[in-house]
């Protein structure tokens, strides 16, 4: 209890970039408050009621601290990275006639601001919007590859899944995007949108070895398989998938039987359960309005925006509203709408400058 | 002010402090630290680490000169306000 409450402390002081002296003070100091107050017969718990919340702490100690100087440099950087980037643009336009593609140099812009004023972890996944963007760009101008390059997004919340997760929990979150990257690809490629609908299965399958009950697990396992197998085999040499499918009844009952599919609605109550259902209904609509564009109006070029709905939703639902979050979904949106209706990247990627306005009028 | 005084008659450790505070008045633990930091930090008080019989060593705060001016300056302002206070109640006080 003692480390933990330390080393909350700790991280909090350290996200604040205070300077290692003032770290190590104040740690100092409160190890000595605890083990003083664990000396005179308080529990963990009123020790950590005594001293406070280590997050409140933090904040009640943030006019003590002396923050470190690599912010400035920080700041400095990414207040200078306009200046470069235009000295750049105005040398590859004029000295090689390269104004296109050279006005990608802007794109410094929110890439130093993103490097800058994160750690790495959240850079790295800062990152991964622009990376898709110039990859989805690239494959569809060049080779007319919109689609199924569009699943190139599904990077983001991949790349934040990875970075995020303990590697026990990671197959288990991944899945459901390799099935969709699979079930995209096989679709598209080979025309096998049945049964190539099956890699959806490994999502449950992956989650039903993690049972602590292992004979279960492998039973449970083993009904899966035989679905799987009566499925192909009712499709494939009867061409009877409607009576295939009843197969999946097994593996469901089994489950019911077992525990694991339960029917009580564990909604949140108050303000949390209509957050809950605002996210489910923005998942749900994404989900419709992206097959109607799609396939009504064969819009998958552009669809996919409406993904970006998600995050940003759950942004505004769940955590401080701080536009700094949102900005990079809106540019993006901006960036691809403006350039893509309007024939217009040469100046859509303007939008991007939102990102570092965004920081710098928050933080000011 | 009330920890300028109780420092300013003894040296005393951080928990110390916080102990002897919360036992003479309504205060909240937790916000005793900050307070001392913040003093340390205008030149209040001076820390020094002494060894202890048991466990770690110790880090005590002691007023300094300056602190003790601004101690006197507290002292003076509250007791004139005091003063108003029971002025205006109607009460007795040692001036009345």
């Amino acid at each position: 209890m003692k480390a933990d409450y330390i080393r909350k402390l700790k991280d909090q002081l350290e996200e604040f970039e205070a300077s290692r002296a003032d770290i190590d003070d104040i740690i100092n100091d409160y190890e000595q408050l605890y083990d003083d107050a664990l000396s005179t017969g308080k529990t963990d718990d009123e020790v950590y009621t005594f001293l406070g919340d280590p997050n409140g702490v933090a904040y009640d100690l943030i006019d003590t601290l002396k923050i470190k100087h690599h912010k400035d440099i920080r700041n400095k950087v990414i207040a200078l990275t306009p200046f470069i980037s235009l000295i750049i643009f105005m040398i590859l336009g004029f000295a090689y006639d390269l104004w296109h593609p050279g006005w990608l140099v802007f794109l410094l812009i929110p890439v130093s601001a993103i490097i800058m004023s994160t750690d790495r972890k959240s850079g790295i996944i800062g990152l991964t919007p622009f990376i898709s963007v110039l990859v989805f760009l690239f494959l569809g101008f060049q080779y007319n590859l919109w689609n199924p390059t569009w699943l190139i997004f599904l990077l983001i919340p991949i790349t934040a899944i990875i970075l995020n997760t303990s590697f026990k929990d990671m197959f288990v979150s991944l899945s459901p995007f390799v099935a969709l990257i699979t079930f995209i690809i096989l679709g598209t490629y080979f025309d096998l949108w049945n049964p190539g609908w099956l890699v959806f299965l490994i999502i449950p399958m992956l989650g039903i070895l993690q049972k602590r009950n292992k004979i279960q697990m492998l039973i449970l396992e083993l009904t899966f398989i035989i679905a799987i197998a009566f499925y192909l085999y009712m499709g494939y040499v009867q061409n009877n998938w409607a009576i295939g499918g009843l197969g999946f009844i097994l593996p469901v009952a089994t489950a019911i039987l077992f525990g694991d599919v339960t029917f009580t609605w564990n909604m949140p109550k108050g303000a949390e359960r209509k957050k809950v259902i605002i996210l489910l209904l923005t998942i749900l609509l994404s989900i419709i309005v992206f097959l109607v564009l799609g396939i009504v109006l064969n819009g998958w070029v552009y669809a996919w925006q409406i993904f970006l709905l998600i995050p940003v939703v759950s942004i505004i639902a769940f955590d401080k509203f701080r536009f700094t979050s949102i900005s990079p979904f809106v540019a993006i949106i901006l960036f691809f709408s403006i350039g893509y209706f309007f024939d217009s990247f040469y100046i859509s990627w303007l939008a991007f400058l939102i990102i570092p306005m965004a920081g710098i009028l928050e933080n000011a | 002010m009330c920890i300028l005084s109780l420092i300013d008659k003894r040296d005393m450790y951080g928990f110390e402090v916080i102990e002897k505070l919360a036992s003479d008045i309504d205060v909240n633990e937790n916000t005793v630290y900050p307070i001392l930091r913040r003093l340390t930090g205008q030149g209040l008080f001076e820390t020094y680490i002494e060894q202890t019989n048991i466990g770690a060593p110790r880090k005590y705060y002691q007023i300094t000169k300056f602190g003790k001016e601004k101690l006197e300056e507290y002292e003076s302002e509250w007791k004139t306000f005091l003063t108003g206070v029971f002025r205006l109640l109607g009460g007795n006080n040692n001036e009345s």
